[in-house]
Formats: C-alpha cells, structure tokens, sequence
C-alpha cells in the first residue's frame, strides 16, 4: 500500500535523480516517488517545477493547508480516469430532486448508524451518554434534501453534545471553527479536514467527479463529493482518534497554541497524524468482498457503490459499521 | 513484501544503483535499503537492479522479510536516516 506523505515543517520539494528530495534547514531527505499516493502540505513548502512536473506525471496529488490546518487547495494531476457516462449519470441523479434525495437520505443514515455505534461503544464502557443515543435514534430521516440536511445537523448536534460525557479533560462548549475557540474543536477541525482530503484522493482513483455531490451542495471552489464521502467516516476515523489522543493523554494543553483562537502548535500535529494514520491503515474484514481492507480503502468503495447506484447495476447502500 | 537491500557494487556503479533505489526505498545508510513494495513493483526493482549492474562483477543482496512486523530493528550508535512519512 502507498502511503502518504505529511509536511509540517518549513522546506522545499525538489526533483532529483527521478525522485522526490526534501530540502530543509536540518538536510535533505531523499523520499521513494513510488511509495507515495499524496503529499499534505502543513508547512510552509515550495515546490520546484521540476518537483511538479513528476509528481503530475505520476499522479500524486498535493494538499496544501494554511497555518490554522484549513484546506487551502490542491495540486491536482490531469484526471487520468475519465468517463463521460459516469459524469452525466452522477449529474443526473444530482439535478433529479428525488433521485438525489434517495442518495442523500442513505448517506445521512450512515452517519446516523455510525454514530450511534460509537456512541454504544463508550456505553458499554460505562460512559453515561444514554439520554444522547435516544436523542439521536428519534431522528427519522426523510423528505427532500433540506429536510435531510436538517436531520443530519440535529444527528451531529447530540453527538458533539455527548463528547462532554466521553473526553475525560477538555471541554466541549459547541462546535465552532474559523478559528475554533476550544481544544476539542481544533481537534475536530483538524481531524475533519484531513478526512476531507483522504476522501478526495481516493475519489481520484475513480470515475466520480469530485464536485457533483449529493449531502452538500455542489458550491464552487470546493470538491463537495468529499464533503459526502468523508461525513459518513467522521465518526469511525477521526472521533475515534480523538477520543484516544485526549483520554490517553497523548495530547495536552502543551500541544496547543493559545493565539487567536486555538490551534494544534507542530508537535501535537504530528502526534495526530500518526494517530490518524495508523487508524486509516486499521484493517477488518470485509464480509461481502471477503478479505481485510483498511478504513482508507472502505472510502474507495463508497465510491463504487456510489458509481454502481447512478448507472442503475445496484443501489446504493451506506457504509455502516459491521463490527 | 517489505524489502531490505544491501549491495556491494564496482565504484563506477554505486551512484546508478542508489539513484534507482532511491525511487521505490527508503534509503537506511550507505548502501542499505529499506522499505515496503508492491508485487509489480518489486519485478521492477529487480529487472531495474539487474539492467544497471554486472552480474559477473556486483553483488546485490535482498532480503524479503515479508512483513514489518517480522522483525525488531535495534540501532546502536547514531541512526542516520529514520524512515519517516511524516516530516
């Protein structure tokens, strides 16, 4: 499995001798283009066209956020796979109201299922968050996209509620970003946004278009089809790593900046993304393919299923957590 | 397969063989390798190995060790290059 590449120091990408060479003030690091599917820019990192030119050529997208951990963009290789019918087919369902009502209903009911399985989990460890589970089973999921949408905010409400009654120290007041105001939002912002682009470069490697989405709205300047994918993962991936780095204590009030707002400083950074990493390559059985697949890869075949579902060969049913 | 390669070439060839090793390993020290591979890309590391050297004259050892949880690395003195995705 390739793997991908963080930078959250300040340096310069370069090509040289057919690879990729990190240069920065401790040295130079030689990095294996064939070992990399992605570069996540948190630093402040130059890209030399020759740098550029290779990593196009091979097809590894570049991230690039600002200072605060927000997407900012991406260097994005000539899309490779390309087909036309799928593109129609997935705007279709999109400009139908009722067809992408179906879909969007699946994928708020994802969310909800996975949820609720995370909320039974602490439940079961004797973390008192009962009165939120109910709270959320209530919702019933239907009408058009707005009523959707607005059952998918009250689902993602209670849950942010019951992460008082999780996290051991920190607080969660409500959610806030631009800039968040409390550790556990900066968290969150931070664990969401690399989600985010987990998502979209696994859309990459298939024929979906990253901006017809079906949850979100299709707004510009954004790949909102990762907005989607990512939403139904949230509560596997990135809450289940927060909830370890906070009541472990791998994180602390020295991993913060306390500036305008609060924000990771570069040290609890890297202790995310390892998190984050090593419970991306997590792998479980899968019952219907029969063999281990990673979280990463359950990403992948969201997409699949989402390609199958607008070319009419299957419908399309959210993931949701088996185990 | 996770891959460990130590090579022991004619001088006028070791930067080659570096060079090319570079792109699909993590380099460890002078003249070791280390790092994970796919099926299609350890056939061409190999084919790649074999068209750079001289069989007659080079030696290349790789070690398939399979998996990363196989083995225990234990460094004594300085470790020069940590494998490391995160920097």
């Amino acid at each position: 499995m390739k793997d991908p590449l963080y930078i959250t120091s300040h340096g310069i990408l370069q090509r040289k001798g057919n690879t990729l060479y990190f240069v920065n003030e401790e040295g130079k690091k030689a990095l294996p283009i064939n070992r990399i599917n992605e570069i996540n820019c948190y630093g402040k990192v130059s890209l030399k066209s020759g740098a550029s030119s290779l990593l196009m050529k091979e097809g590894i997208p570049v991230n690039f956020f600002n200072m605060y951990g927000y997407y900012e963009g991406s260097l994005y290789p000539r899309v490779q796979l390309n087909s036309g019918l799928v593109v129609v087919q997935q705007s279709q369902h999109y400009s139908d109201p009722e067809k992408r009502a179906v879909i969007a209903a699946e994928i708020v009911e994802g969310i909800k299922n996975n949820i609720l399985k995370t909320l039974r989990y602490y439940l079961k460890k004797g973390k008192d968050v009962e009165p939120y589970i109910q709270d959320i089973e209530k919702e019933v999921i239907k009408g058009d996209v707005a009523q959707i949408m607005s059952n998918e905010g009250r689902i993602w409400h209670s849950y942010y509620q019951s992460f008082n009654k999780i996290l051991k120290n920190f607080e969660m007041d409500k959610r806030e970003i631009r800039p968040p105001t409390t550790e556990i939002n900066a968290l969150i912002s931070f664990g969401n946004s690399l989600l985010y682009v987990s998502a979209l470069s696994e859309i990459y490697h298939t024929y979906l278009h990253p901006s017809v989405s079906y949850l979100h709205e299709p707004a510009e300047r954004r790949f909102s089809l990762a907005l989607d994918i990512a939403d139904i993962f949230k509560p596997v991936i990135v809450e289940r790593v927060i909830f370890k780095l906070v009541n472990n204590n791998m994180l602390t009030e020295k991993d913060f900046n306390h500036d305008v707002g609060v924000l990771l400083n570069e040290k609890g950074k890297r202790i995310f993304l390892k998190e984050y990493q090593a419970k991306l390559e997590t792998t479980i059985k899968h019952p219907e393919i029969k063999r281990k697949v990673s979280y990463k890869y359950l990403m992948r075949l969201e997409c699949y299923k989402l390609i199958k579902h607008v070319l009419g060969d299957k419908e399309y049913r959210s993931f949701r957590m088996w185990w | 397969m996770y891959l460990l390669i130590v090579y022991d070439v004619d001088v006028n060839r070791v930067n080659k063989v570096n060079k090319f090793l570079k792109m699909y390993l993590h380099w460890r020290q002078n003249s070791v390798f280390e790092g994970e591979v796919s099926i299609s890309q350890f056939k061409k590391l190999k084919s790649g190995l074999k068209d750079i050297t001289n069989e007659d004259k080079d030696s290349i050892l790789i070690y398939n060790l399979k998996d990363r949880k196989n083995f225990k690395l234990e460094v004594i003195g300085i470790e020069k290059n940590p494998i490391e995705l995160i920097l």
